[in-house]
């Protein structure tokens, strides 16, 4: 009751200290904020463009676990396909526990061909009956977003791979191929065996672009796949198994490798690579048969992560040296408030305040104006984001467009993006304020009395 | 006779640039249990010096000084803040009240400070104190709503509140009118008698020199007269 009533009136004397300096206070405050509020917003730049990496690789060609399998009948000779597609299903099925959803999907890659232009896209199989998910996550996109002439409504139905021969494709995909609903486009690709092979498909719908990403892949139904590449029935080229929670990604992998292990699987080195970069490496080893290989959505987007890291290392600098010049702010401040400050500290200690008590003082001190501040800070750069974030605003340069893999900008602020940024701004406060408040501590009541 | 502080071969020095300012030369000087002194002596003459060494809020260059028997030079700076806390009262020639508290909090805070009491005895003695320095009504100002005399009387509760065994006061009426002066140091001596508390005043007012039970005559930091005043006396129990 007493400590708390002494806290009390170090509180009290270290917010009249801030009230007693308001242009001081305010200026420091403000700096802070605004810190804060970049932290805030940088974060939610690396949060958006994580998440929504994450979305479109979870979206277009990654389950949160995957299971892939690479086949040889010579060493060289490589298919990338399950053999006992049924049986690799049963013990997944057995050993995974929290999955939403388990799908087979094939994986292929071929030219799309039409009347007016070729690309390369990779080509997934899908039972759209079972991709529930998928159905879910991709958007159509309204005819007028892909045809100049088009109608702002949406046309076709992602249903509609449910009939034999058909494909979804994303709008930039339809732009280029010149493409809308009921067209035909020709897939074209090699067999594993080497024999070139076509398949003519219908565009049953146009979902919205997911950033980059959907350049490249198409859907279509898994027969389609099957055919392209001459495959049988009892094949499958992956499995991708979605979570309840994304964050045991890691722990079910693990569980899933033991148990393909004990069901006398062979499986390789865990190599945190997308699934089309294992390619090389396995053809040039010298082995047959049948090998497994499980994944986890981020081995699945490896190659992007960088994106992710350089914008939090650019984040990480810039606030870094924000913050380095808001602490000797900080830290000055801190020294003329102890100069002008220095009798009644004195005179405190002179009563009978410890040294531990005076510089709890200014810690107190510190922490009330840093918290305070960095907290408005935080409250601003999570309005800015939803505002950026609401506006839709179209990000002007193809180079950042590429580099956030979105049209949009996306922020994302999240509680631990802000909890973050204001324990970080407070903690910068707080040991900016220590060494003015330890030299204070330290000095002789008297000289400090008539300083 | 008890022996409160002990002052032996005290010397004080003040660097000031190339020079050295001897503030106090060779004090040797006993205070003893409810006595009344005065330190009296012309400006620059030490006194100010001999009190801060006395609070424990300054250290000699050489010599002892025992407070309550303890050797200050063989305490620790926490040990030397207890013993500030605990046993002494400080009365500042510029009052030294802190701001951002109003006159009870300024009264209370040694108290919390100290630790130890229930709140309602703390109260119980805050507003005792206040109600003797006649400060009731103002309970609730901040020190820049009162005048001088006033914000020493707040000096004087807050230095008294804890009942300290020594009460030093350096010149508790320079600031004050002659009416307001004589009234506090009443005051004082009426606690002097009540408590057996030892008062150390230093000041060159005839006023106060003449209620005092001792004087001490400083002069260029050295000790060099002392007397009684037989009519005013002190606490002290007779010889
Ligand atoms: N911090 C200091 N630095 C240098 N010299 C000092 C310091 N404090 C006091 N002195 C010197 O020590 C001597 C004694 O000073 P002190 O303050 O003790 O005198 P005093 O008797 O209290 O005077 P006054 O009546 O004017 O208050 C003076 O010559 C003064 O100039
Ligand atoms: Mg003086």
């Amino acid at each position: 009751m007493n400590s708390i009533n002494r806290f009390l009136i170090i509180v009290r004397i270290a917010a009249r200290n801030l009230v007693q300096a308001p242009r001081r206070t305010l200026w420091l405050a403000l700096a802070i904020a605004m810190v804060t509020a970049l932290l805030v917003l940088f974060q939610g730049i690396s949060e958006g463009t994580r998440g929504h990496l994450l979305r479109s690789a979870t979206t277009l060609s990654a389950g949160h676990v995957n299971v892939s399998g690479f086949y040889k009948t010579t060493p060289t000779d490589v298919t990338p396909l399950i053999e006992d597609g049924a049986r690799a299903r049963r013990i997944v099925e057995e050993n995974t526990t929290g999955a939403v959803q388990i799908v087979d999907r094939q994986r292929g890659f071929a030219s799309l061909i039409t009347a007016g232009a070729t690309m390369q896209a990779g080509v997934a199989g899908v039972d759209i009956e079972d991709e529930t998910i998928l159905a879910d996550v991709l958007q159509l996109a309204e005819e007028s977003e892909y045809v100049d002439d088009g109608r702002q409504e949406v046309v076709g139905d992602i249903q509609g791979l449910s009939r034999p021969n058909t494909a979804v494709i994303f709008a930039g995909q339809a732009r280029r191929l010149d493409a809308r609903v009921g067209d035909t486009i020709t897939l074209r690709t090699q067999t594993f065996r080497g024999q070139a092979n076509t398949v003519d498909v219908t565009v049953v719908a146009v979902a919205q672009d997911i950033g980059l990403l959907s350049n490249f892949a198409i859907f279509v139904p898994s027969r389609v796949v099957l055919d392209l590449y001459d495959l049988s029935d009892q094949t499958t080229g992956a499995l991708l198994i979605y979570l309840e929670d994304i964050d045991r990604s890691e722990e079910v992998m693990d569980t899933l490798r033991a148990a393909f292990l004990s069901e006398d699987y062979t499986l390789l080195e865990h190599q945190p690579e997308p699934f089309f970069a294992k390619f090389e490496t396995v053809s040039g080893e010298d082995w047959t048969g049948q090998r497994l290989d499980l994944t986890t959505w981020e081995d699945e987007i490896s190659f992007l992560t960088w994106i992710v890291t350089a914008l939090d290392t650019i984040a990480f600098l810039l606030i870094g040296i924000l913050a380095i010049i808001i602490a000797v702010g900080m830290m000055n401040t801190m020294w003329i408030s102890v100069r002008e400050r220095t009798p009644e500290l004195g005179t405190v200690r002179a009563i009978g305040m410890t040294r531990t008590g005076v510089l709890l003082l200014f810690a107190v001190e510190a922490f009330l104006l840093g918290l305070a501040a960095s907290l408005a800070g935080a409250a601003l750069g999570t309005a800015v984001a939803a505002a950026i974030t609401a506006a839709q605003i179209p990000i002007p340069s193809d180079a950042v467009r590429a580099i956030l893999l979105n049209d949009i900008f996306v922020l994302v602020v999240g509680l631990k993006q802000v909890l973050g940024a204001v324990i970080a701004m407070t903690l910068v406060m707080g040991l900016a304020a220590f060494f003015p408040a330890w030299r204070a501590s330290r000095m002789q009541p008297v000289e400090a009395i008539h300083r | 006779m008890k022996p409160v502080v002990e002052l032996a071969s005290v010397d004080k020095d003040y660097p000031l640039g190339k020079v050295t300012v001897k503030a106090l030369r060779n004090v040797d000087l006993t205070f003893y249990r409810g006595e009344f002194t005065t330190v009296a002596g012309p400006s620059g003459s030490g006194k100010t010096t001999l009190l801060n060494l006395v609070g424990c809020i300054d250290v000699p260059t050489s010599g002892e000084v025992r407070v309550d028997g303890q050797l200050t030079s063989e305490l620790g700076d926490r040990d030397l803040t207890r013993l500030r806390l605990e046993k002494l009262g400080f009365i500042f020639q510029a009052f030294n009240l802190i701001a951002a508290l109003d006159l009870y909090q300024n009264v209370e805070f040694p108290l919390l400070l100290q630790g130890g009491m229930t709140r309602k005895e703390r109260r119980t003695r805050v507003l005792e104190m206040i109600e003797r320095v006649d400060l009731t009504p103002q309970l609730r100002q901040r020190p820049n709503e009162l005048s001088g005399g006033q914000r020493q009387r707040v000096a004087i509760a807050r230095a008294l509140v804890t009942r300290p065994r020594i009460v030093l006061a350096d010149e508790p009426t320079a600031n004050l009118d002659s009416e307001t002066g004589r009234t506090i140091i009443d005051l004082m001596k009426e606690i002097n008698e009540d408590q057996e508390t030892t008062f150390i005043f230093s000041t060159h007012d005839p006023m106060v020199i003449e209620r005092a039970g001792r004087i001490v005559h400083l002069r260029d930091g050295q000790l060099v007269d002392e007397d009684t005043n037989s009519d005013s006396g002190d606490a002290r129990g007779a010889p």
